[in-house]
Protein backbone atom coordinates (compact mmCIF):
# COMPACT_ATOMS: atom_id res chain seq x y z
CA UNK A 1 0.00 0.00 0.00
CA UNK A 2 2.73 2.84 0.61
CA UNK A 3 5.33 1.60 -2.31
CA UNK A 4 2.70 3.30 -4.73
CA UNK A 5 2.55 6.58 -2.45
CA UNK A 6 6.27 6.38 -2.49
CA UNK A 7 6.58 6.30 -6.07
CA UNK A 8 4.00 9.25 -6.26
CA UNK A 9 6.04 11.27 -3.73
CA UNK A 10 9.14 10.48 -5.88
CA UNK A 11 7.39 11.58 -8.77
CA UNK A 12 6.43 14.86 -7.69
CA UNK A 13 10.26 15.18 -6.42
CA UNK A 14 11.66 14.64 -9.43
CA UNK A 15 8.92 17.03 -11.53
CA UNK A 16 9.85 19.60 -8.82
CA UNK A 17 13.36 19.34 -9.08
CA UNK A 18 14.43 19.31 -12.94
CA UNK A 19 14.77 22.52 -14.43
CA UNK A 20 14.28 22.02 -17.99
CA UNK A 21 12.86 24.73 -19.63
CA UNK A 22 9.90 23.90 -22.31
CA UNK A 23 8.81 26.17 -25.06
CA UNK A 24 5.38 28.00 -23.73
CA UNK A 25 3.50 26.40 -26.56
CA UNK A 26 3.50 23.32 -25.48
CA UNK A 27 2.24 24.16 -21.92
CA UNK A 28 -1.11 23.19 -23.35
CA UNK A 29 0.15 19.69 -24.01
CA UNK A 30 1.44 19.58 -20.34
CA UNK A 31 -1.66 20.75 -18.44
CA UNK A 32 -4.07 17.78 -20.84
CA UNK A 33 -1.24 15.47 -19.61
CA UNK A 34 -1.84 16.21 -16.04
CA UNK A 35 -5.72 15.68 -16.70
CA UNK A 36 -5.29 12.42 -18.28
CA UNK A 37 -2.73 11.03 -15.72
CA UNK A 38 -5.82 12.15 -13.25
CA UNK A 39 -8.79 10.48 -15.29
CA UNK A 40 -6.99 7.00 -15.65
CA UNK A 41 -5.49 6.72 -12.27
CA UNK A 42 -9.01 7.70 -10.69
CA UNK A 43 -10.66 5.04 -13.01
CA UNK A 44 -7.73 2.55 -12.22
CA UNK A 45 -8.95 3.56 -8.41
CA UNK A 46 -12.68 2.81 -9.03
CA UNK A 47 -12.29 -0.30 -11.04
CA UNK A 48 -9.97 -1.76 -8.18
CA UNK A 49 -13.10 -1.06 -6.00
CA UNK A 50 -15.46 -2.34 -8.51
CA UNK A 51 -13.04 -5.41 -8.14
CA UNK A 52 -13.27 -5.27 -12.48
CA UNK A 53 -9.11 -4.14 -11.90
CA UNK A 54 -7.24 -5.21 -15.04
CA UNK A 55 -3.09 -4.55 -15.27
CA UNK A 56 -3.39 -4.56 -19.35
CA UNK A 57 -6.45 -2.05 -19.16
CA UNK A 58 -4.89 0.11 -16.85
CA UNK A 59 -1.26 0.49 -18.16
CA UNK A 60 -2.66 0.60 -21.73
CA UNK A 61 -5.42 3.37 -20.61
CA UNK A 62 -2.89 5.67 -19.35
CA UNK A 63 -0.21 5.77 -21.57
CA UNK A 64 -2.51 5.97 -24.35
CA UNK A 65 -5.12 8.53 -23.05
CA UNK A 66 -1.79 11.03 -22.35
CA UNK A 67 -0.89 10.12 -26.08
CA UNK A 68 -4.63 11.13 -27.67
CA UNK A 69 -4.81 14.21 -25.41
CA UNK A 70 -1.48 15.26 -26.68
CA UNK A 71 -2.10 14.22 -30.22
CA UNK A 72 -5.86 15.78 -30.25
CA UNK A 73 -4.00 19.28 -28.83
CA UNK A 74 -1.27 19.27 -31.24
CA UNK A 75 -4.19 18.80 -34.25
CA UNK A 76 -6.03 21.37 -32.99
CA UNK A 77 -3.14 23.90 -32.89
CA UNK A 78 -2.49 23.24 -36.83
CA UNK A 79 -5.76 23.11 -37.42
CA UNK A 80 -6.83 26.07 -35.66
CA UNK A 81 -9.54 24.72 -33.91
CA UNK A 82 -8.90 24.24 -29.72
CA UNK A 83 -9.37 20.34 -30.33
CA UNK A 84 -7.90 20.45 -26.30
CA UNK A 85 -10.84 21.83 -25.18
CA UNK A 86 -13.13 18.33 -26.12
CA UNK A 87 -10.00 16.35 -24.22
CA UNK A 88 -10.35 18.84 -21.30
CA UNK A 89 -14.40 18.26 -21.07
CA UNK A 90 -13.99 14.59 -21.75
CA UNK A 91 -11.34 14.09 -19.01
CA UNK A 92 -13.00 16.54 -16.14
CA UNK A 93 -16.30 14.92 -16.67
CA UNK A 94 -14.80 11.46 -16.18
CA UNK A 95 -12.79 12.80 -13.55
CA UNK A 96 -15.73 13.93 -11.33
CA UNK A 97 -17.91 10.49 -12.46
CA UNK A 98 -14.90 8.69 -11.72
CA UNK A 99 -14.81 10.19 -8.21
CA UNK A 100 -18.23 10.27 -7.61
CA UNK A 101 -18.23 6.45 -8.05
CA UNK A 102 -15.26 5.76 -5.69
CA UNK A 103 -17.05 7.81 -2.95
CA UNK A 104 -20.09 6.26 -2.93
CA UNK A 105 -18.69 2.73 -3.05
CA UNK A 106 -16.73 3.78 -0.35
CA UNK A 107 -19.89 5.71 1.64
CA UNK A 108 -21.64 1.99 1.16
CA UNK A 109 -18.44 0.38 2.36
CA UNK A 110 -17.99 2.16 5.48
CA UNK A 111 -21.72 1.75 6.18
CA UNK A 112 -21.69 -1.82 5.95
CA UNK A 113 -18.74 -1.89 8.27
CA UNK A 114 -20.46 0.39 10.78
CA UNK A 115 -23.63 -1.64 10.94
CA UNK A 116 -21.89 -4.91 10.84
CA UNK A 117 -20.36 -3.35 13.81
CA UNK A 118 -22.77 -2.55 15.53
CA UNK A 119 -24.29 -6.24 15.55
CA UNK A 120 -21.86 -7.90 16.63
CA UNK A 121 -21.58 -5.28 19.47
CA UNK B 1 9.67 -5.69 -3.52
CA UNK B 2 8.40 -9.22 -3.52
CA UNK B 3 7.77 -10.38 -0.37
CA UNK B 4 6.91 -7.04 1.23
CA UNK B 5 2.82 -7.94 1.22
CA UNK B 6 2.70 -11.24 1.97
CA UNK B 7 -0.77 -11.54 2.76
CA UNK B 8 -1.96 -10.65 -0.38
CA UNK B 9 -3.27 -13.77 -1.98
CA UNK B 10 -3.35 -12.44 -5.93
CA UNK B 11 -0.34 -14.34 -7.40
CA UNK B 12 0.08 -10.89 -10.02
CA UNK B 13 1.02 -9.10 -7.20
CA UNK B 14 4.19 -7.98 -7.37
CA UNK B 15 3.85 -7.09 -11.55
CA UNK B 16 0.55 -5.31 -10.33
CA UNK B 17 2.56 -2.78 -7.44
CA UNK B 18 4.91 -2.18 -10.32
CA UNK B 19 3.01 -0.80 -12.86
CA UNK B 20 1.24 1.10 -10.26
CA UNK B 21 4.71 2.30 -8.66
CA UNK B 22 5.59 3.39 -12.61
CA UNK B 23 2.29 5.05 -12.96
CA UNK B 24 2.44 6.88 -9.78
CA UNK B 25 6.12 8.05 -10.64
CA UNK B 26 5.17 9.15 -13.87
CA UNK B 27 1.98 11.11 -12.50
CA UNK B 28 3.60 12.65 -10.10
CA UNK B 29 6.18 14.14 -12.02
CA UNK B 30 4.38 15.20 -14.63
CA UNK B 31 2.25 17.23 -12.03
CA UNK B 32 5.04 18.14 -10.49
CA UNK B 33 6.76 19.44 -13.06
CA UNK B 34 3.82 21.55 -14.58
CA UNK B 35 3.58 23.01 -10.74
CA UNK B 36 7.23 24.42 -11.58
CA UNK B 37 6.44 25.74 -14.99
CA UNK B 38 3.12 27.84 -13.83
CA UNK B 39 4.35 29.08 -10.61
CA UNK B 40 7.35 30.63 -12.62
CA UNK B 41 5.24 31.78 -15.18
CA UNK B 42 3.15 33.53 -11.78
CA UNK B 43 6.24 34.75 -10.68
CA UNK B 44 7.08 36.93 -13.78
CA UNK B 45 3.45 38.01 -14.47
CA UNK B 46 3.83 39.30 -10.88
CA UNK B 47 7.12 40.91 -10.94
CA UNK B 48 6.26 43.12 -14.28
CA UNK B 49 3.13 44.13 -12.61
CA UNK B 50 5.06 45.17 -9.53
CA UNK B 51 7.43 47.07 -11.62
CA UNK B 52 4.27 48.64 -13.34
CA UNK B 53 2.87 49.49 -10.26
CA UNK B 54 6.29 51.07 -8.77
CA UNK B 55 6.77 53.00 -11.89
CA UNK B 56 3.46 54.67 -11.42
CA UNK B 57 3.83 55.34 -8.08
CA UNK B 58 6.60 57.26 -8.43
CA UNK B 59 5.22 59.35 -11.79
CA UNK B 60 2.49 59.89 -9.11
CA UNK B 61 5.03 60.99 -6.55
CA UNK B 62 7.16 63.28 -8.96
CA UNK B 63 4.55 65.08 -10.53
CA UNK B 64 2.96 66.08 -7.32
CA UNK B 65 6.24 67.27 -6.05
CA UNK B 66 6.48 69.18 -9.32
CA UNK B 67 3.15 71.03 -8.82
CA UNK B 68 4.44 71.88 -4.96
CA UNK B 69 8.15 73.30 -5.83
CA UNK B 70 5.88 75.22 -8.81
CA UNK B 71 4.10 76.25 -6.02
CA UNK B 72 6.89 77.88 -3.79
CA UNK B 73 8.12 79.16 -6.84
CA UNK B 74 5.52 81.19 -7.60
CA UNK B 75 4.98 82.46 -3.92
CA UNK B 76 8.57 83.37 -3.63
CA UNK B 77 8.29 85.36 -6.69
CA UNK B 78 5.16 87.39 -5.39
CA UNK B 79 7.23 87.83 -2.21
CA UNK B 80 10.52 89.34 -4.22
CA UNK B 81 8.06 91.91 -6.44
CA UNK B 82 5.86 92.83 -2.59
CA UNK B 83 9.75 93.70 -1.43
CA UNK B 84 10.27 96.11 -4.25
CA UNK B 85 7.34 98.07 -4.39
CA UNK B 86 7.44 98.28 -0.60
CA UNK B 87 11.23 99.35 -1.86
CA UNK B 88 9.71 101.70 -4.59
CA UNK B 89 7.33 103.60 -2.36
CA UNK B 90 10.43 104.65 0.40
CA UNK B 91 12.89 105.16 -2.16
CA UNK B 92 11.65 107.21 -5.52
CA UNK B 93 14.59 106.65 -7.40
CA UNK B 94 13.58 103.09 -7.69
CA UNK B 95 10.49 103.34 -8.99
CA UNK B 96 11.81 103.20 -12.58
CA UNK B 97 13.73 100.57 -11.84
CA UNK B 98 11.16 98.26 -10.18
CA UNK B 99 8.93 99.21 -13.35
CA UNK B 100 11.78 98.00 -15.49
CA UNK B 101 12.03 94.80 -13.59
CA UNK B 102 7.89 94.77 -13.80
CA UNK B 103 7.89 95.11 -17.44
CA UNK B 104 11.14 92.06 -18.04
CA UNK B 105 8.89 89.73 -15.95
CA UNK B 106 5.80 90.53 -17.89
CA UNK B 107 7.91 89.46 -21.45
CA UNK B 108 9.28 86.58 -19.62
CA UNK B 109 5.99 85.28 -18.92
CA UNK B 110 6.60 84.84 -15.65
CA UNK B 111 3.68 86.50 -14.02
CA UNK B 112 0.41 86.38 -15.35
CA UNK B 113 -0.54 89.43 -17.03
CA UNK B 114 -4.19 91.25 -17.03
CA UNK B 115 -5.09 94.48 -19.06
CA UNK B 116 -6.22 95.86 -22.09
CA UNK B 117 -5.09 94.68 -25.62
CA UNK B 118 -6.16 93.43 -28.95
CA UNK B 119 -6.49 90.04 -30.49
CA UNK B 120 -4.93 89.53 -33.78
CA UNK B 121 -6.67 86.55 -35.73
CA UNK B 122 -4.98 85.66 -39.05
CA UNK B 123 -6.63 83.31 -41.62
CA UNK B 124 -5.75 81.52 -44.39
CA UNK B 125 -6.80 83.17 -47.46
CA UNK B 126 -10.19 81.73 -49.76
CA UNK B 127 -8.67 79.41 -52.06
CA UNK B 128 -8.10 80.91 -55.25
CA UNK B 129 -7.98 79.24 -58.52
CA UNK B 130 -5.63 81.74 -60.45
CA UNK B 131 -2.75 80.51 -58.49
CA UNK B 132 -1.73 76.90 -58.63
CA UNK B 133 0.71 77.62 -55.39
CA UNK B 134 -0.79 77.09 -52.07
CA UNK B 135 2.09 78.54 -50.19
CA UNK B 136 0.94 82.23 -51.78
CA UNK B 137 -2.39 82.34 -49.42
CA UNK B 138 -1.64 80.18 -46.59
CA UNK B 139 -0.46 81.58 -43.20
CA UNK B 140 3.10 81.01 -42.58
CA UNK B 141 5.35 81.09 -39.54
CA UNK B 142 7.16 84.50 -40.96
CA UNK B 143 3.40 86.36 -40.81
CA UNK B 144 2.88 85.35 -37.39
CA UNK B 145 6.70 86.58 -36.74
CA UNK B 146 6.35 89.86 -38.26
CA UNK B 147 2.87 90.04 -35.86
CA UNK B 148 4.91 89.45 -32.79
CA UNK B 149 7.80 91.27 -33.38
CA UNK B 150 5.63 94.44 -34.04
CA UNK B 151 3.54 94.11 -30.78
CA UNK B 152 6.36 93.68 -28.78
CA UNK B 153 8.76 96.73 -30.81
CA UNK B 154 5.26 98.26 -29.74
CA UNK B 155 5.45 97.78 -25.90
CA UNK B 156 2.99 94.52 -25.52
CA UNK B 157 3.41 93.26 -22.20
CA UNK B 158 2.48 89.64 -23.02
CA UNK B 159 1.72 87.78 -25.99
CA UNK B 160 0.31 84.56 -26.52
CA UNK B 161 -0.40 82.54 -29.55
CA UNK B 162 -3.51 80.80 -29.42
CA UNK B 163 -3.78 81.04 -25.93
CA UNK B 164 -0.26 79.73 -25.67
CA UNK B 165 1.95 82.40 -23.73
CA UNK B 166 5.27 83.07 -25.37
CA UNK B 167 8.37 83.31 -22.66
CA UNK B 168 11.44 84.92 -23.74
CA UNK B 169 12.99 81.71 -25.37
CA UNK B 170 9.83 80.54 -27.26
CA UNK B 171 10.31 79.34 -30.35
CA UNK B 172 7.25 79.10 -33.31
CA UNK B 173 7.90 76.67 -36.21
CA UNK B 174 6.21 75.96 -39.47
CA UNK B 175 5.36 72.22 -39.47
CA UNK B 176 3.30 72.05 -42.43
CA UNK B 177 -0.40 73.17 -42.47
CA UNK B 178 -0.05 73.69 -38.46
CA UNK B 179 2.99 75.74 -36.20
CA UNK B 180 4.59 74.15 -33.36
CA UNK B 181 4.84 76.87 -30.18
CA UNK B 182 7.30 75.65 -27.73
CA UNK B 183 6.48 72.05 -28.40
CA UNK B 184 2.59 72.24 -28.64
CA UNK B 185 0.84 72.05 -32.16
CA UNK B 186 -1.69 74.67 -33.02
CA UNK B 187 -4.15 74.62 -36.47
CA UNK B 188 -5.04 77.87 -38.38
CA UNK B 189 -6.26 80.14 -37.36
CA UNK B 190 -4.04 81.65 -35.60
CA UNK B 191 -4.83 83.95 -32.88
CA UNK B 192 -2.31 86.40 -31.24
CA UNK B 193 -3.33 88.48 -28.49
CA UNK B 194 -1.29 90.73 -26.65
CA UNK B 195 -1.32 92.88 -23.85
CA UNK B 196 -0.98 96.81 -23.25
CA UNK B 197 -1.89 99.51 -24.94
CA UNK B 198 -4.37 99.33 -27.74
CA UNK B 199 -4.27 102.10 -29.53
CA UNK B 200 -0.27 102.47 -29.31
CA UNK B 201 -0.68 98.04 -30.77
CA UNK B 202 -3.13 98.71 -33.59
CA UNK B 203 -1.81 102.09 -34.64
CA UNK B 204 1.41 100.17 -35.10
CA UNK B 205 -0.11 97.07 -36.77
CA UNK B 206 -1.98 99.42 -39.62
CA UNK B 207 0.96 101.82 -40.26
CA UNK B 208 0.95 102.82 -44.25
CA UNK B 209 3.15 99.76 -45.53
CA UNK B 210 3.00 98.35 -42.18
CA UNK B 211 2.35 95.11 -41.12
CA UNK B 212 -1.16 94.98 -42.07
CA UNK B 213 -0.37 95.92 -45.72
CA UNK B 214 2.47 92.88 -45.76
CA UNK B 215 -0.30 90.39 -44.71
CA UNK B 216 -3.28 91.59 -46.83
CA UNK B 217 -0.72 91.65 -49.70
CA UNK B 218 -0.06 87.84 -49.15
CA UNK B 219 -3.97 86.56 -49.36
CA UNK B 220 -4.13 86.78 -45.70
CA UNK B 221 -7.77 87.55 -43.86
CA UNK B 222 -6.67 89.85 -40.89
CA UNK B 223 -9.16 90.41 -38.25
CA UNK B 224 -7.96 93.03 -35.57
CA UNK B 225 -10.33 93.44 -32.12
CA UNK B 226 -9.89 95.60 -29.67
CA UNK B 227 -10.23 94.41 -25.98
CA UNK B 228 -10.83 95.85 -22.84
CA UNK B 229 -9.54 92.88 -20.49
CA UNK B 230 -6.92 89.93 -21.57
CA UNK B 231 -5.80 88.00 -18.81
CA UNK B 232 -2.78 85.22 -19.41
CA UNK B 233 -1.40 83.00 -16.73
CA UNK B 234 1.93 82.83 -16.22
CA UNK B 235 4.36 80.07 -18.04
CA UNK B 236 4.64 78.29 -14.53
CA UNK B 237 1.45 77.64 -14.21
CA UNK B 238 1.07 75.20 -17.28
CA UNK B 239 2.59 72.52 -16.94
Amino acid sequence: MWLPLLGLILGLALGLLTDIQIPAVYENYLSIAVLAALDTLFGGIRAHLQQVYDDKVFVSGFFFNIALAAGLAFLGVHLGVDLYLAAIFAFGVRLFQNIAVIRRILITKWEDRHKNGMKNQ
Amino acid sequence: MKNRFPNRKSPKFTRKQFILLIVLITTGFIIGYSYNLSKDEVKITNNFLQQDESYREELIDQKERNKELMDEVNHLQEQIRDYEKSFASNQNEYEQMVDKAEQIRLLLGQIPAVGEGIKVTLKDGEYNPNTTNPNDYIVHESHIFMVINELRISGAEAISVNGQRLKANSYIRCNGPVITVDGKQYPAPFEIAAVGNSDTLIDSLQMVGGVFDQLLNDQIVVTLEESGKISMPSVNEES
